[in-house]
């Protein structure tokens, strides 16, 4: 296989980190697990003159659970890592869930869940998750840091909020309120290796009554050129009390603001039932998980 | 069988290359570094169809590290693995007639700089019209893409009619008539094509190929290369599967040598996963109408079969499956009156060719979901018709092929009380469904695809004190196991374990000839060849242990490493002790063995293809759930129920049938090489190119039923192509059974099944 030729820099800190990326901003690419970048390399889809390697950088990696801030995980930690960890089951399971339905077991083992989000891929796996979570993402360059919520971070198809000289250094999943659940749905052809049809990430918390809806949000992939949140079927699901129409309202919501294309994998029209039908089984879940069921 | 002893054969062996392979060790053709060694790639055509006007090397040639640059014109000789008709040069000339046909190569010092070189060769094309389906390349005035092609776009037809057909279907209480679309896949097996050539100075050629087939490919070779097959030796390393796909010489192996002969230094030529796709030979879309009738009691009467296959844009091994899905209609049920037709169309498109279960797999996909039908229309169990149409132990189709030993009822009868058909088939709950489906194959093939009368197997046993024994067969291991095989026949008959047997195969000079593995005919052909050469070897043994024990050779027997009298279990001596005595008094020990196939024919066009020495049986039960909401279609159980004779490794047979389900189920659910009208693959990857990964495969089931075949070696038949074929209507009748929706197309998408969903609710 024939590569452009690149530089090649595997920083140990975060502090020569960032004065790589500060100094060589617009012509640097990060390579975390490179499964997303390396494919574009060798196809000559991107050309970077420089590659410059996070796996040394012992300052982003790791996964910390806290009562109170929820779940931290940094952007060096590899999708297995998060798959199998014990606080990610515990206080984010259908991340655990999403996880582990990245790829195959080696591709987890060398892909980052930042990678995946960087990559801004409109299907990526576990991007409505994270969109249910209403995750934080901290984004840092030499100097400064800065908080972004996820639902702002992807801008166009494959574009980001990423600014040249800036990387995203952490996530933060805040922790869940009681009577509160994420579930993730998701169909490819196959069981496995797949770039889903549709998935997508949902988010339900109830009154203390049990019955009526708090709060909620649905976050969407592979419906439109970046992964997003239904804003408007959230807004009209508020307040309703959860039973069979409920569910089958949330779906039809999520469907009618799904706004899919034509492509090798499925029709906008079957995505559109896609949507509708995973959604109301999301939630039909979410449900089942907070009543304990 | 229970009077059979053996003490190898019907053992489960695990094979001995399997660690190495495990570990990486075993050395594939992409592992042959050679000194000097360049690397060979290749300049492939940005148009499905047109006139080459021009191709300008210079700028490639002077490229530092471009060692030599090959053209089509350098090759101008035309080949095909039926010699009669060949259609195809190593590199295109005057014409391209697919998206990504081979039209120049380089050789360079390394594979970034010959890439590079492609970058600088210009071509010049005219466009022509791009036909990617059938019905474009036969409409009035479409371009011929083979200009010396007698009828336009059809590369070959042919009729064929047995008994009454007309009359019979006037007879007939029912009758049903549809059209059924099988779709465009490939083997995906997992070594991409590799190829390494070498000339020494007495200009000879060397060449290490991932083929199936190293006798055609040297046959090939030295058509080509304009070289006598005396000074080409062709030699096959480990092979990482080919089912049909490694069946005849492809491009990058004649590619290699002409860029090796023309650098003077040994050339590698790899492809990508794109290029294995460009390359293709895989399975024939074929749009088939058929017709079939059955009497009040559910006896076929007529089957009438018209089939239009794309064939891609050369000829292949086209003809060839063209006339066996002409045969696959004869079996294995009983047909008095049957009429096929047959087209084979040339479209813009990577040739298709064989693919494991060649000529089946389509018609039976047809045949047996017609099947289906007409049984549940009659209001019978389908397993009740399959099994009053299928054919005895003994059967003679109206077209003259010999079936000398069926056990095709006791796989139907056993997979249908396995999986519990009876109880499950029109009572399971909306969503859930049994199918049920049958089918077989050849072991072997009666004639050789050039007019010739050789031995179509040939195996030279040699036994020698120090170094052990050696087993010589041209027999290729493609990863399907015919080195074990062949290995544990000749154990079992030297009474010697399986690990002292050395094997050497798929070498053109170093082992004796063979065809090659395809139509699964290794173990019944060069099975019976080892199985000659070992009993040779045993006569001239026998009477020198006779004078050595004092006894008569014909009451000697070997066993255990021993040769012992059958009477006297005190009278013995160490196996090779005999042999040494043997070595010292008449030299070196070794012996010949060949096989020829009993040849039958029929006095009509394509009256050759069919015949076989012998016929593998399976019948399969598909399960399955259909999320009624998604479409989606999940087989979860799987039980299938084999002929193959005596399983000689049943561990192995138990992997070929498991492969082959897995392999149908893909192109039932999920498989299809897309294209652009304008010729362009869209899925040429393993990403978007879906085959089934593990977390698809349904817990499936296999059993071999009890059968030998008495004149097969050790009563073994075909076990690696036949399983193919009832899988896809297996599913697809399960499907009906779930949600009553016959599908006639492949692959059955989630999509595809909730739009059906919805026109039956709109009934
Ligand atoms: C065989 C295979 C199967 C796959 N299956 C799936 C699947 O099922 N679902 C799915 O969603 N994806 C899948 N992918 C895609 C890919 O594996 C994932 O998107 C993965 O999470 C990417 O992570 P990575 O660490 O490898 O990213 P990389 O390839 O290293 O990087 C991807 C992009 O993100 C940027 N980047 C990485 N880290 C940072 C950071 N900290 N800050 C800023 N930018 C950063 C890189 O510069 C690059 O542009 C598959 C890929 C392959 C090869």
């Amino acid at each position: 296989m024939h590569l452009e030729p690149f530089e090649y820099e595997k920083p140990n800190s975060l502090v020569e980190l960032e004065a790589l990326l500060s100094k060589h901003a617009d012509e640097a690419r990060l390579l975390a697990g490179g499964t997303d970048l390396l494919v574009l390399v060798k196809e000559k889809i991107l050309s970077p003159k420089m590659i410059i390697d996070i796996g040394d950088v012992a300052a982003l990696q790791g996964i910390t659970a806290d009562p109170a801030k929820g779940l931290t995980i940094l952007a060096g930690t590899k999708v297995s890592t998060i798959e199998h960890s014990a606080e990610v089951k515990e206080f984010a399971p259908a991340l655990s869930f999403a996880a582990a339905q990245l790829g195959s077991s080696q591709v987890r083992h060398m892909a980052t869940m930042a990678g995946n989000v960087c990559h801004g891929s409109p299907s990526a796996e576990t991007s409505p998750v994270l969109l249910a979570h209403g995750a934080v993402l901290t984004i840092a360059k030499a100097g400064g840091e800065r908080e972004l919520p996820i639902s702002d971070f992807w801008l166009a198809y494959r574009k980001t909020a990423l600014a040249p000289g800036e990387y995203l250094k952490a996530f933060t999943l805040p922790a869940l309120p009681k009577n509160a659940a994420v579930e993730y749905a998701f169909k490819g052809l196959r069981g496995a290796m797949e770039i889903d049809m549709v998935n997508v990430g949902v988010y339900l918390e109830l009154e203390e009554d049990l019955e009526t809806v708090k709060e909620v949000r649905i976050g969407m992939g592979a419906v439109g050129p970046i992964p997003y949140r239904a804003v408007k079927a959230e807004a009209e699901l508020k307040g309703m009390k959860v039973d069979d129409a409920f569910f089958a309202k949330a779906g039809e919501l999520a469907a009618a603001e799904a706004t899919p294309i034509d492509d090798v994998r499925a029709t906008a029209d079957y995505r559109k039932k896609l949507m509708s039908v995973l959604t109301r089984r999301a939630f039909s879940a979410a449900f089942a998980r907070i009543k304990g069921e | 069988m229970s009077d059979r002893k053996f003490s190898v054969i019907g053992t489960d062996q695990v094979r001995k290359e399997a660690p190495d392979k495990a570990r990486g060790e075993a050395i594939y053709a992409d592992d042959i570094r050679l000194p000097r060694m360049l690397h060979g790639r290749i300049k492939r055509s940005d148009y499905a169809h047109a006139r080459i006007i021009s191709i300008d090397t210079s700028a490639a040639e002077a490229l530092p590290g471009v060692k030599a640059v090959v053209v089509g014109s350098e090759a101008p000789q035309k080949y095909g693995i039926v010699p009669q008709a060949p259609t195809e040069t190593a590199m295109a000339i005057d014409k391209v007639r697919y998206h990504g046909e081979p039209v120049a190569a380089v050789a360079a010092t390394d594979p970034d700089i010959a890439e590079k070189a492609l970058d600088l060769i210009e071509v010049e094309y005219e466009p022509l019209p791009v036909y990617v389906n059938t019905h474009d390349a036969i409409a009035e005035g479409a371009v011929a893409l083979h200009e010396d092609n007698k009828y336009g776009n059809i590369a070959y037809q042919a009729r064929q009619e047995f008994g009454e057909v007309d009359k019979a279907f006037e007879e007939s209480h029912l009758v049903i008539e549809k059209t059924y679309k099988t779709s465009y896949v490939n083997h995906v097996f997992m070594e991409p094509h590799s190829a390494v050539a070498r000339f020494d100075d007495n200009g000879d050629l060397r060449m290490w190929s991932s083929t199936q087939v190293p006798h055609y490919l040297h046959t090939m070779l030295s058509k080509v290369m304009d070289m006598p097959m005396a000074k080409i030796h062709v030699t096959v390393p480990n092979v990482g599967g080919g089912f049909g796909g490694k069946g005849e010489a492809s491009n990058n192996e004649l590619i290699a040598a002409l860029l090796s002969r023309k650098a003077r230094r040994p050339v590698k030529v790899i492809y990508s996963r794109r290029e294995v796709f460009l390359q293709h030979r895989g399975r024939h879309p074929i749009e088939m109408k058929v017709k079939m009738g059955v009497d009040k009691e559910g006896y076929i009467t007529a089957i009438d079969y018209d089939g239009l296959m794309d064939g891609g844009a050369y000829g292949a091994w086209g003809i060839i499956i063209l006339f066996y899905t002409a045969a696959m209609l004869h079996l294995p049920y009983k047909v008095k009156n049957v009429r096929f037709f047959g087209r084979r169309i040339y479209t813009n498109k990577p040739t298709c060719g064989p693919m494991r279960g060649l000529g089946g797999v389509q018609p039976r996909f047809a045949l047996e979901s017609m099947m289906d039908e007409l049984a549940i229309k009659l209001g019978m169990s389908p397993y009740e018709l399959k099994l009053k149409n299928a054919i005895d132990k003994k059967h003679v189709t109206v077209s003259g092929v010999h079936v000398r030993h069926s056990e095709y009822k006791k796989c139907l009868e056993e997979v249908v009380s396995e999986s519990g058909y009876l109880d499950k088939h029109g009572k399971l709950p909306f969503g859930k469904g049994v199918g049920l489906a049958g089918g077989y194959y050849i072991s072997g093939t009666a004639y050789t695809l050039y007019m010739s009368y050789k031995p179509h197997s040939t195996a030279l046993i040699r036994l020698d004190s120090e170094s052990g024994v050696t087993l010589q067969c041209g027999a290729t291991d493609i990863g399907q196991g015919s080195n074990m095989v062949l290995a544990m026949m000749c154990a079992e008959k030297l009474g010697l374990p399986y690990e002292s047997i050395h094997v050497i195969s798929g070498d053109t000079k170093n082992a004796p000839f063979d065809l090659g593995s395809f139509a699964s005919r290794v173990t019944v052909a060069a099975g019976s060849a080892v199985c000659e050469a070992a009993d040779k070897l045993i006569e001239q043994i026998l009477p020198i242990a006779g004078v050595a024990l004092g006894c008569r050779a014909d009451q000697l027997a070997v066993g255990n490493g021993e040769i012992y009298s059958i009477y006297e279990k005190e009278i013995r001596m160490p196996f090779w002790d005999a042999v040494e005595k043997y070595i010292a008094a008449h030299g070196p020990l070794s012996a010949t063995g060949s096989y020829t196939p009993p040849r039958r024919t029929g006095d009509f066009k394509g009256g050759n293809v069919g015949h076989s020495p012998t016929y593998g049986f399976t019948a399969h039960v598909a399960e399955v759930d259909v999320d009624t909401e998604t479409g989606e279609v999940k087989v979860v159980n799987y039980n299938e129920a084999g002929d193959c004779g005596q399983p000689i490794n049943p561990l192995s047979v138990e992997g070929q049938v498991e492969g082959s389900i897995v392999m149908a189920m893909g192109q039932a659910l999920y498989e299809e090489i897309k294209m652009t009208p304008d010729g362009r693959l869209m899925n040429p990857n393993l990403h978007d190119y879906k085959v089934p990964t593990m977390r698809d495969i349904p817990n499936i089931k296999t059993l071999a039923v009890e059968s030998y075949d008495e004149d097969s070696p050790f009563g073994a038949k075909e076990a690696g192509e036949g399983p193919i074929q009832p899988t896809i209507p297996a599913i697809l009748n399960a499907i009906y059974d779930a949600i009553g929706v016959r599908f006639t197309e492949m692959p059955v998408t989630p999509e595809k099944v909730l739009a059906a969903l919805a026109a039956k609710g709109q009934e």
